[in-house]
């Protein structure tokens, strides 16, 4: 099987575009859990709304874009609403207070997607002018997912930008070096927090949103993604940018090789690698020791 | 004197009623069919085709114009252990006489057992799995739906009546794609000769991202393609399926009725070509003269013509139940198990024989190509073959 080029070919594409779209949204679990230190189980919810609302907004709009857009924009603002009202009376507690706290999200969002779309199976038709093939010589691979391979890098390097080479980003950094020290400084510190939630969020809900096409939208759909966020950023190394893309992409590599090589083992395979890491370098791939 | 009269007429009225014992009498019939979650999208239907027939039938005074159905309905949510409680209670509370329905496999399992335990009647009218008129049959089931052997055979018959040699398959990893997998397996070197299977898929029940498998099978240049994929999987499989040219590449033959047209309907212009799958019903197809008014009557209660081919599955269950009484005079399980064995009725979909040793009936499938019409925005099958279930 691996001696067959059109198998290696379009399994290796198959597993950067699931890798790129993992990786956005891990991106923004990441970028969260870097600054505001908390583990935001919820993150998989806002995935799930983000395709859920892509949905409604296709059907009543017709236009997948607009989709996008409308699923960070939404996500945005339920997490402004969530972070304001919410979260950040939990900052000062133990970090269990939060843990449950966006347990309890995952249940209360994961029925509020069942009351409002039910249970029945959904999905979105690929965008307009990426429905087709593209002829690479070797085989013909789906527009669609080309379009995803080429994001994931852009994406990456428009927020490394934006971390590195911005004010907003240099106050990220610092708010996750010191929070003290910025507030002192004059910074008001919780607006920052807010801003990395929705940002953190709307990265989930667009993420959500373009992997709509490539999948179906069910109920249950969050379960799995936010497993799959916390083993990339487990493995690329907690808060960092980088090692969330090299983390998503050996992810995509081993779910899609795992799946057609090596069936029976699918489902342990990536926490195999997970644990791989931890026992190797326990801080991530990309992560530094700590004390 | 005239009250001796009297008296001694209603003494005779009670003997003669007695001796007939079920006359007056209703037949409690306990309906399970998912009608919340994610099954309701089939299991709905399914209870609309069960009313339709209990109406009908009481309608005319109830059986034999004097047993009138009463209907206790359970929703099973798709679940055996719910399925199980909901029959057991249908029994020991609700006194039925007749247990009828069952979605998916591991549900209608479920059933059976409680059924053989209770003693009390049960009609599989839409599990598929072969292992319940098999190893795990017992005296006290019945199946009118068809089974994954004579799916497996319609496969294989379409298959080698295509031609294809070089065959990929794509199945769920459970009970039903198992089953279908063997039924085929069975059925290829008679009915497609020379036809062999490359590469054997088996995919986690619940999996919505297909691309893996998709570009194995491209990879692997099969001719054709076999699968059990059904309703709402195989609308997400085509979807990610067609932007490989995955449908210009094969013949994809599919047991899990989606030439149905609730998948058609759903699909719309998004329905690939060269797809060639089976129905239990179509309400353009009339296999038999009853199923014009049946289909009008279907119409008119969906409130819209094109109806979906579930309803009949249910509709077959009762009218079994209604010529087993008939014949069995009697609501006892032992006699209605004599009448149900080698039992034959006329149903929409053309006549049905309830084997005496295996309790399968001959439910066969309509098998043949999705085409693209003019008039309509949505495909139906053209031609449309009987493969039968015998």
């Amino acid at each position: 099987m691996l001696t067959n080029p059109t198998f290696l070919f379009l399994q290796t594409l198959n597993a950067i575009a699931l890798g790129m779209n993992l990786f956005i949204i891990a991106a923004g679990l990441t970028l969260i859990f870097g600054v505001l230190r908390v583990i935001n189980f919820a993150h998989g919810a806002f995935f799930m709304l983000g395709a859920y609302v892509c949905y409604s907004i296709v059907e009543q709009a017709g236009n997948f874009w607009l989709g996008v857009l409308g699923a960070g924009l939404a996500l945005a603002l339920l997490a402004w609403a969530i972070e304001r009202a919410l979260l950040q009376r939990l900052y000062a507690r133990e970090p269990l207070a939060q843990l449950l706290f966006t347990f309890a999200l995952v249940l209360i969002l994961g029925d509020a997607v069942k009351m409002v779309w039910g249970s029945e199976q959904y999905s979105v038709a690929y965008p307009a002018g990426l429905e087709r093939a593209v002829d690479l010589g070797i085989a013909h691979y789906p527009a669609y997912l080309l379009f995803l391979c080429g994001l994931g890098p852009v994406v990456a390097l428009a927020l490394w930008l934006l971390l590195e080479r911005t004010r907003w980003g240099r106050i990220m950094r610092a708010a996750r070096q010191d929070r003290e020290m910025l507030a002192v400084l004059g910074i008001n510190v919780p607006l920052v927090y807010n801003g990395v939630f929705v940002a953190g969020a709307a990265l989930a809900g667009m993420g959500g949103a373009l992997a709509a096409p490539r999948l179906a939208l069910t109920p249950g759909m969050d379960a799995n993604i936010v497993v799959e966020c916390f083993i990339i950023v487990i493995i690329g190394g907690l808060g960092s940018l980088w090692g969330s893309f090299l983390g998503a992409l050996i992810l995509g590599i081993v779910t899609v090789f795992g799946a057609v090589l090596v069936p029976e083992w699918e489902m342990v395979l990536p926490y195999a690698l997970m644990l791989a890491v931890l026992l190797w370098r326990p801080w991530g791939l990309f992560g530094r020791a700590q004390g | 004197m005239k009250k001796m009269v009297g008296l001694s007429l209603a003494v005779l009225l009670v003997v003669a009623l007695a001796q007939k014992g079920w006359a007056g009498e209703s037949i409690k019939i306990g309906a399970l069919y998912p009608t919340s979650g994610s099954g309701a999208v089939f299991g709905g239907p399914a209870m609309l085709g069960h009313q339709m027939a209990v109406e009908e039938i009481n309608a005319a005074g109830g059986i034999d114009g004097r047993t009138p159905i009463v209907t206790f309905a359970r929703d099973t949510k798709l679940k055996p252990a719910v399925a199980a409680a909901a029959a057991k209670e249908l029994i020991t509370k609700e006194g039925v006489n007749v247990l009828i329905g069952g979605l998916s496999s591991a549900v209608g399992l479920a059933i059976s057992e409680v059924a053989r335990r209770e003693k009390v009647v049960y009609i599989a009218t839409i599990p598929k799995t072969i292992q319940m008129t098999t190893s795990k049959l017992h005296p006290y089931v019945f199946r009118t739906a068809p089974n994954t052997d004579i799916e497996g055979r319609g496969i294989a018959r379409t298959m080698g009546q295509l031609g294809a040699k070089k065959l990929c398959q794509i199945q769920f990893d459970y009970a039903y794609g198992h089953d279908l997998a063997a039924g085929i397996a069975k059925a290829l070197p008679q009915e497609a000769a020379g036809a062999e299977i490359v590469l054997d898929l088996k995919v986690k029940l619940g999996t919505t991202d297909y691309n893996a498998y998709i570009a194995q099978i491209m990879s692997a240049g099969c001719e054709g393609v076999v699968s059990g994929l059904w309703g709402a999987a195989f609308i997400t499989f085509a979807q990610q399926a067609r932007p490989f040219g995955f449908f210009e590449q094969v013949k994809y033959v599919s047991g899990g009725e989606i030439a149905s047209h609730e998948i058609a309907s759903k699909m719309k212009g998004n329905y690939p070509d060269n797809v060639w799958s089976n129905a239990y019903e179509l309400w353009y197809h009339d296999a038999s003269p009853l199923h014009k008014p049946y289909q009008k009557e279907l119409a008119r209660r969906q409130g819209q013509q094109e109806t979906g081919g579930w309803p009949v599955l249910s509709y077959i269950g009762v009218k079994f139940v209604e010529a087993a009484v008939t014949k069995a005079k009697s609501l006892e399980a032992e006699a209605l198990i004599a009448a149900l064995e080698g039992l034959s009725i006329e149903t929409p979909v053309g006549r049905r024989t309830i084997d005496a040793k295996t309790h399968q009936a001959n439910t066969g499938q309509f098998w043949g190509p999705m085409k693209k019409m003019d008039q309509y925005e949505f495909r139906m099958m053209d031609p449309v073959t009987y493969i039968p279930g015998d």
